[in-house]
This record gives structure tokens, sequence and C-alpha cells, in this order.
């Protein structure tokens, strides 16, 4: 199962990525290239992801959502996930990176307040 | 080919498991399974990588062969800082394996995943 990436912008503005399959050491590369993508032209990026469609991810997957990160905070930008599955919020949890990443419910709890 | 050995022994299982654990599992075999394939093959066409995975009662094992270089120094390696993108594959199987064996066997690398599910 490969993935797949959407994006869509907001009216007000914020990026909304939504991939769909596995996040894994296949699929973290068309993630990786689909943010540099997508946020290219925006002075200060706000991203959402979306990870309602990600079946699973691996630590490579999770370095490309990272990778994302720090392209997004280096320009002053901020990212959020939103409605990752149990296996998603595990692997979060055992990485830490809950810590680092506001995760949420759903894009529409992700998009209130950003 | 390791989700759907997974999704075979689910079912073969006839949900017996506990799907956590098989969920957390999963995770381990594909992070082993990336290291094997990303850094075990040094010649990608001669050195297939080896997976069998076994259940027997609620217990179950994997095995890995590769043919790479040995990883003694990165069996004990902790978790990453947060901003690191690589590193993490061994530190999450460590974590959520019951046992995590690894032998170094001539000029192969046999790895040994064991949980209860």
């Amino acid at each position: 199962m490969s993935l797949e990436v959407q994006t869509r912008k907001t009216d007000s503005g914020i990026t909304v990525v939504v991939p769909s399959g596995r996040l894994d050491v296949a699929g973290a590369p068309t993630l990786k290239a689909a943010i540099g993508e997508a946020v290219k032209d925006d002075g200060t990026p706000r991203l959402i992801i979306d990870m309602e469609g990600v079946s699973f991810v691996d630590s490579t997957g999770l370095g490309s959502v990272i990778a994302a990160l720090k392209l997004v905070r280096g320009s002053k930008g901020d990212i959020r996930l939103a409605a990752p599955n149990q296996q998603v919020r595990v692997v979060l949890e055992l990485t830490t990176l809950d810590r680092v990443f506001a995760y949420y419910p759903t894009v529409e709890d992700a998009l209130t307040d950003f | 080919m390791i989700h759907d050995s997974v999704r075979r022994m689910r079912h073969d299982a006839g949900g017996a498991l506990d799907e956590t654990s098989v969920m957390l599992f999963e995770s381990a075999l594909a992070e082993i399974g990336a290291n094997t394939l990303t850094h075990g093959r040094p010649d990608a066409a001669d050195a297939p990588v080896e997976y069998e995975l076994h259940l027997e009662g609620r217990t179950a094992t994997a095995t890995f062969i590769d043919r790479g270089p040995p990883v003694h120094n990165h069996l004990t390696r902790s978790m990453p800082e947060p901003t690191s993108e690589t590193g993490r594959g061994l530190a999450i199987a460590r974590q959520v394996l019951d046992e995590l064996g690894y032998e170094r066997d001539g000029e192969i690398n046999k790895w040994r995943l064991v949980k209860r599910l």
C-alpha cells in the first residue's frame, strides 16, 4: 500500500496535508516532498497533517513528520497533527514525540485558534 | 510482506489475540524489517533478507536473517532527541517486545523477536 498525499488550503491560509496509506520507510519520502512543495511559498506556514487515512506509521515515517516540523518552525510557522489512529498515537508516545506535536481528534479541532 | 504475515496470523488465531499487543508487535516487526532491508543487504541482488513468523499458543516469534555488517554498537542505543529524524527503530522494538534477540553468526545477523499476544 503506497502512500498518497493530497493538499488543500483553507480560507484562512492554513495548509492541510492529507496522506493516506502506510507512512513507513516507503511512504516517508512522498510525504516529505509533498509538505516541502505545499509550504514553499508560505512566509510563515501553518500546517495540519490529517492523519485519519494513515493506517500505520514507523520510525522513518515519523522522521518525515519531524523534518516537516523543523521546516515549518524554521520559518516561524507551526504544525499540528489531526486524527491519528491508535497505532500512530502509541508510537508518538513511545518515542515521546507526543510532547513535541500537538495532536487533535479532528481537522476541525486542529483548525480552532490556529 | 510483514503486514500480510501479521494479517494472516491474526486471521488464523480467530480473534484470540490481544489487538493492542498485535499492533505493538507489528510495529516492532516493521522497525527491524526496515533496518534489515536498509542496512542488511550490502549487495541487494545477492543478499535477500530471510523472515519467518510463528505463533505458538499466544506467543509470537519472528526471525530475520540479514547479511549486513554487525550491529552490536546500535543495540542499546536510547531514544534520540525529539528533533532527530532517525535512530528510533531499535529503541521502539526494545520497548514493545518481550524479547529482542540478536546474534552475529559468521557473516550474518540473526534477529529474534518475541511477544506474547
